[in-house]
């Protein structure tokens, strides 16, 4: 049992990639063998981060199961991983959505084996990015969540996958240069990359050995600050940075999607929190207006963009702008008056609505994954009045639509109300824009399901070969649990809030 | 049980009813409804139960029925939520249990339980009758069961779980919630034939149009929030400091203060959910949904929610007097512009929705004049009435469609009251609990609730000096009394029109039952609200409810003193109304004869229409052109392609310019054909001849021997 | 006694003439010939400096008697080659063996 409290997060963190490796070994042509293989491997780190989740102390500040290991000590550079309430929720996000995506990729009949490796190594990265307490380790697997999904997307993808694989990868990597820079930077000027250190050394540094004369270090601070939001930013995405999701999340497979939205989305976010608030506090507090600027427009024109759209995922995928720009707002406000009570109320949101958003996000692109493999087809034009056709396919899409919705009694509604509640009093105006972006949310959720259930059967596919089948029992098991968790955070918040407000109140 | 914990439970059997039909008994209708009704039935009992308690206890307005819980963690401290049954609260509870019971049991005829299924019915769509041999050989065709009649009952039950929730609220959360989930319901139950385009795009209707006001209130709900750092309803309005501070802090907004803005954000909500002008248009267009639903939407539950709620806010509304003002002049125009329109509907049941928005005018007038009690009274006479009138008018389309499925003639439009006539004949029990609703509605004097309710109000417009607000309340008045009468006179008087009309029938007992309890409380209920003063009847009995409701208030409002003005006025428009109705419309045939059928008001004075060119037009422009195929795809994605277009240009440029030609070409190539040149020139030298070349080495031994000689032993 | 600059002359002599065989003769036999020369030439360098120098050592008899060795296995290759030439080519003109030549 000791040995298994001291080595918890590293168990985590590389079981999938130990999953990897034994598919590795395993005959190409067995199917069945290589998906329950990899299904029940990665159920393998979500029992261990639930033994995490009980075994974690909420009491306690600062981080808990912490380990670190020598990786590159000429630049000081360990592999040092810790949890603390706003990771630990992240972990068991990523760790839940991973076997549900697996299952929900059953359908998936090519290159299953590079396909699941693939998958699981993805697992590693993001869970790299939410464990790491080193900057540049947290860059490396920053990187390395990339490359499955880029093959994800280029392999396994729909129509235009070259060109959103492409857009996916360069767009990120791109953005995250300026990390790159800003981090090593970072790293020679203190000649150690541990974040427990260097959240106390660069916010109150004042003078720096190596930039150039001509630089004060407050104008090092602010490049480094926008270098860090920018890469960030690219990911979380924010307006105007947004315009790879669309294409990535339409042409990904669907649980490339639901891993995209579910998860990937929310490595920017934890990036502001885990790295621009603390790192950057004045600065973040100087160009808060700015992020709230930027985040009220993805929340406004992702809503538009949304309800533009004929295509079904995309609808979703605009969505995620919409959604993910609440989680902004409240970092906003949470770095304008940081402290504050209405501070911590609106980064609680946040990071629920993170979480909330990872549940629902990934359900509807599942949803929108179910339908389409049995038409074939991602217009809303092509479908209409399907609800008689596909009674409990309905239920489940209108439940889940309306988490998405933020429909009070789910969880949608509680994380944006504590944004909305948290920034009222810092961002007053751009809260009260921001409202139109909630408005249009209904308008597109209502638009999806207009075109989908209701109104006249579209006879093509209540006949022959086109007979739309229900939705079955290994897709309503995927669904399951996300939905009992859409419910029962709906109802009640307390046990998974209570654990992020004790780390906000700690950290911020 | 202790009463609070009693009060916890009274939503919850409802929404169980809502899992277990959802999960486990949709196949079975039987199940379904017993589920429903039964819950229903739970809830009523335990309402009743908490109703009859709140009654036994004296300064109930002190010392309300209270309990809360923590529920969200907000930094150091948590927000509770919790159940609270003051005086408003159990008096709105009474009605809503009742009403929302009746409900219940009527849907179970109305949905045609026990009837054999359809020939062609296919979920999504109304049933169109089932045809039987009888006995003799003879085919009929009758009215069919609904085929998603579970999936009605789970929708109900979530309704009544909202309703039920916003009621024993204590802060303004959960009272959102409660309203939201109701939204969604109605969204689901005005959808509910939703295989019908216009059914589905009513319900999209009224959900964004209700939307709108929701995000006010939400903003409305986080100011307050932000600024009280609760939303407890005791908390606010017990606190007397907070209060003034409320009252006199200034916003940038209108020169409104804190509590003005709060307030107004707050009943810009209810414009949405009560459906005042000019968020009204969704409420007729939800007829579209079975006449159970109108009656849940338009009675019971969602739109009295609306108004329920700027009650409960009154002490927070009442501090400014410039929000008071915008809540009057919109609740009475609102009344008297519904009104206009209600006259010239032929549709049964949209007379019943135009007249509803002008009924909770009303009441929002009467708020806005400051008239707590009045308004009170008249939202729970006005749902018992209305919630009459519409499942009496769910039972006369019932009838007619009997008499539709009879005939066979489907082009007949069973909703339309030129197609009927004469029906207190055949449908007796129908005929006289609609006219006692009617009635009601119009404010006939003495024995209607509906008069008791309307004459406070105006009574407290008039004492209050509201003139512009009484004239206008009295002009609608008479309105509603005169197209009151005509719905009535075209129904159920008169010779039968048509041949549906003829072989219309009585409804079963599950519906008419509903229609005898409501036709009661639609009486009596007024008569305990019946002002001291009033002359003859006044203090025969105690004005119970002036008491009781006004108790909720801090400063218990005064009764206005008693004047013969409004009660004339009052007298005069309802029995003016009523007479010139019948008068006019006994002789009408059709609706060509009509000569209140002006284009205007046909056309509802054309807002859906200025709407969908105001609103709906451009935010579809903005979001499909503006937004996504301008912006994203044109502006951003084209800032992309372009870098990337860049990209790939400056790489070509390097591969042609400078790779190709300097590194390949001059520094690769010419370097090779340098060395290549040169050994082809050099090539003659290399004769083969080792004679020669010893002769060279030893010319160049000579040389260089020389030259070393020179200068080692010479220099 | 002959003072020692004679043999060196003779030497030198000699040399050249063998020298001026080499590179003048077309003949390979000739040319063979004048290498012959100058590796006695060399002999007799080898002889008079150590009769001049240091009688007591043998190192300038020994040398020659190396030089004669090689000179003797050279020729014997080198006439070998050339009579294997010949029988090729029916030629023994130096300028004529060019088959390796580009």
């Amino acid at each position: 049992m000791d040995f298994l409290n001291t080595n918890l997060l590293s168990l985590i963190l590389f079981s999938p990639v130990a999953a990897a490796l034994i598919i590795f070994f395993l005959p190409k042509d067995e199917l069945k063998l290589i998906r329950w293989t990899a299904l029940i491997s990665s159920l393998v780190p979500f029992v261990l981060s639930l033994v995490l989740w009980f075994r974690f102390d909420p009491n306690k500040t600062g981080f808990q199961f912490e380990e670190q290991y020598i990786w590159y000590k000429a630049i000081g550079s360990s592999l040092h991983l810790g949890v603390d309430g706003l990771s630990l929720t992240m972990v068991l996000l990523t760790t839940l959505l991973t076997p549900l995506a697996i299952l929900a990729s059953f359908t998936i009949s090519e290159k299953v084996k590079a396909y699941m490796m693939l998958f699981l190594f993805l697992e590693t990265g993001m869970l790299g990015v939410f464990l790491a307490l080193d900057l540049l380790i947290f860059f490396v697997f920053w990187e390395i969540g990339l490359v499955p999904m880029y093959f994800l997307i280029n392999q396994w993808g729909s129509a235009n996958r070259n060109y959103a694989s492409l857009k996916f990868m360069i767009y990120t990597m791109g953005g995250s240069l300026g990390l790159l820079l800003a981090t090593q930077m970072l790293g020679v000027a203190f000649g150690t990359y541990d974040l427990t250190r260097l959240f106390d050394l660069w916010p109150s540094a004042q003078a720096l050995t190596n930039i150039p004369p001509w630089l004060t270090i407050s104008t090092i601070k602010t490049i480094a600050f926008w270098a860090f939001v920018i890469a960030f930013a690219v990911k979380v995405p924010l307006w105007p940075f947004h315009t790879w999701l669309p294409d990535a999340h339409t042409e990904a497979p669907t649980a490339g999607s639901m891993i995209l939205a579910g998860v990937l989305l929310k490595l920017g976010a934890y990036g502001f929190l885990r790295l621009v608030l603390p790192l950057y506090p004045e600065q973040a507090k100087y160009f808060a207006g700015a992020l709230a600027f930027l985040a009220t427009a993805a929340i406004v024109f992702g809503a538009f963009g949304s309800y533009g759209q004929t295509d079904f995922k995309r609808l979703v995928a605009y969505s995620s702008v919409n959604h993910m720009g609440f989680v902004v707002l409240g970092i906003a406000a949470a770095a304008a008056a940081s402290g504050t009570t209405d501070a911590h109320i609106a980064l609680n949101g946040a990071i629920l609505q993170m979480f909330n958003h990872g549940l629902s996000a990934a359900g509807m692109f599942f949803l929108v994954g179910v339908i389409y493999e049995r038409t074939h087809t991602r217009n809303l034009n092509d479908f209409g009045g399907l609800f008689p056709l596909v009674p409990v396919y309905g239920g489940i899409l209108i439940f889940t639509s309306m988490a998405s919705l933020g429909l009070p009694g789910l969880n949608g509604f509680v994380s944006e109300f504590l944004v909305v509640r948290g920034a009222w009093p810092i961002l007053t105006t751009y809260t009260a824009i921001s409202m139109l972006g909630l408005l249009f949310t209904g308008a597109y959720i209502l638009k999806g399901i207009k075109q989908v259930l209701h109104g006249p059967l579209n006879e093509h596919w209540a006949h022959g070969e086109h007979k739309l089948t229900e939705i079955n029992t290994r897709e309503i098991i995927v669904m399951a649990p996300l939905m009992a968790l859409i419910l029962v955070i709906g109802v009640w918040p307390a046990w998974i809030l209570d654990v992020i407000n004790r780390a906000v109140v700690a950290l911020f | 049980m202790a009463t609070e914990t009693l009060i916890w439970l009274i939503p919850l059997p409802p929404v169980l009813a809502f899992f277990l039909i959802v999960l486990f008994a949709n196949k079975n209708k039987a199940l379904s409804h017993t589920l429903g009704v039964g819950a229903a039935g739970l809830s009523w009992l335990a309402s009743m139960v908490v109703f009859v308690r709140a009654l036994s206890v004296e300064h109930l307005g002190e010392h309300p029925f209270h309990a809360s819980v923590n529920w969200l963690p907000t930094g150091e401290t948590w927000f509770k939520i919790g159940v609270l049954i003051d005086p408003l609260g159990a008096a709105t509870l009474f009605f809503v249990a009742w009403t929302i019971f009746m409900i219940f049991l009527y849907s179970v005829g109305y949905h045609n339980f026990g009837q054999p299924k359809g020939d062609h019915d296919r979920p999504g769509l109304p049933p169109h009758g089932a045809t039987v041999t009888d006995a003799h050989g003879h085919k009929h065709t009758i009215p069919s069961v609904e085929p998603m009649y579970s999936r009605f009952f789970a929708f109900l039950g979530l309704f009544a779980f909202g309703m039920y929730t916003l009621v024993v609220s204590d802060n303004l959360l959960t009272l959102f919630v409660g309203w939201e989930i109701m939204g969604l319901c109605s969204y689901l139950l005005i959808g509910f034939w939703y295989g019908k385009p216009s059914a589905r795009n009513a319900a999209i209707k009224a959900f964004m149009t209700t939307r709108v006001g929701d995000v006010f209130m939400l903003l409305g709900i986080v100011f307050l929030y932000s600024v009280t750092g609760t939303l407890s309803f005791r908390e606010i309005f017990t606190n007397e400091e907070l209060m003034h501070a409320l009252g006199t802090t200034a916003t940038p907004v209108l020169g409104l203060s804190a509590a003005g803005l709060i307030g107004l954000l707050l009943f810009i909500g209810t414009v949405g959910k009560s459906a005042q002008w000019p968020l009204h248009v969704w409420l007729p267009d939800a007829m579209e949904g079975p006449t159970p639903v109108s009656a849940m939407i338009h009675a019971a539950t969602m739109v009295s929610a609306g108004v329920y709620a700027v009650i409960r806010m009154f002490p927070l509304l009442s501090l400014d007097p410039a929000t008071m003002s915008i809540v009057a002049f919109i609740g009475a125009f609102t009344a008297l512009f519904a009104a206009t329109i209600a006259v010239a509907q032929n549709d049964i049941k949209r007379v019943l929705a135009y007249s509803t928005i002008s009924q909770l005018g009303y009441m929002i007038a009467a708020l806005g004049i400051g008239a707590y009690v009045a308004a009170a009274f008249h939202l729970i006479t006005h749902a018992f009435f209305k919630a009459l009138l519409f499942l009496g008018s769910g039972s006369v389309i019932h009838g007619m469609e009997h008499g539709v499925l009879h005939t066979g003639n489907h082009h007949v439009d069973p909703q339309d009251m030129f197609n009927m006539g004469g029906l207190r004949k055949k449908m007796p029990i129908t005929f006289w609990t609609f006219l006692i609703g009617g009635f009601a509605l119009a404010g006939f004097p003495v024995v209607t609730a509906g008069f008791w309710s309307k004459d406070e109000i105006l009574a407290d417009a008039f004492a209050h000096g509201h003139l512009a607000v009484f004239i206008t309340l009295a002009v609608a008045a008479f309105l509603t009394a005169f197209y009151t009468m005509r719905q009535i006179t075209l129904t159920f008087l008169g010779e039968p029109r048509t041949e549906e009309a003829k072989h219309a029938q009585e409804t079963p007992w599950t519906m008419t039952v509903p229609l005898i309890v409501l036709s009661v409380f639609a009486v009596t209920y007024g008569w305990v609200g019946i002002p001291e003063h009033f002359p003859l009847l006044g203090g025969l009995v105690p004005n119970w409810f002036h008491e009781f409701v006004g108790s909720t208030l801090a400063e218990h409002p005064e009764a206005v003193p008693f004047s013969p003005v409004p009660l004339l006025t009052s007298l005069g428009v309802a029995l003016g109304g009523l007479l010139l109705g019948w008068l006019v419309y006994r002789n009408v045939k059709s609706p060509a004869e009509d000569k209140l059928q002006l284009p205007v008001l046909k056309n509802k004075w054309y807002f859906d229409e200025a709407y969908d060119f105001l609103f709906v037009k451009p935010a579809y422009w903005i979001a499909e052109t503006l937004v996504y195929k301008w912006m994203d795809k044109g502006v951003l994605d084209g800032i992309l392609h372009f870098i990337a277009h860049i990209t790939g240009v400056i790489g070509a440029a390097i591969r042609n310019y400078i790779d190709l030609r300097v590194i390949n070409e001059t520094i690769g190539d010419g370097t090779a054909n340098t060395v290549k040149w040169m050994g082809f020139n050099l090539r003659p030298v290399q004769t083969g001849r080792i004679q020669q070349y010893m002769l060279a080495s030893f010319v160049v031994l000579i040389v260089v021997g020389a030259v070393l000689y020179y200068f080692l032993v010479m220099a | 006694m002959i003072p020692l600059s004679w043999y060196l002359v003779l030497s030198a002599l000699l040399f050249s003439i063998g020298l001026f065989g080499v590179l003048a003769r077309r003949n390979a036999v000739a040319i063979l010939l004048g290498i012959e020369l100058m590796l006695n030439a060399v002999n007799i360098n080898l002889a008079s400096f150590w009769r001049y120098g240091n009688p007591a050592q043998m190192g300038g008899q020994v040398f020659a008697i190396v030089v004669f060795a090689v000179a003797a296995a050279e020729v014997a290759v080198g006439l070998a080659l050339i009579i294997s030439i010949y029988r090729r080519r029916k030629t023994v003109l130096a300028e004529e063996i060019d088959l390796m030549k580009w």
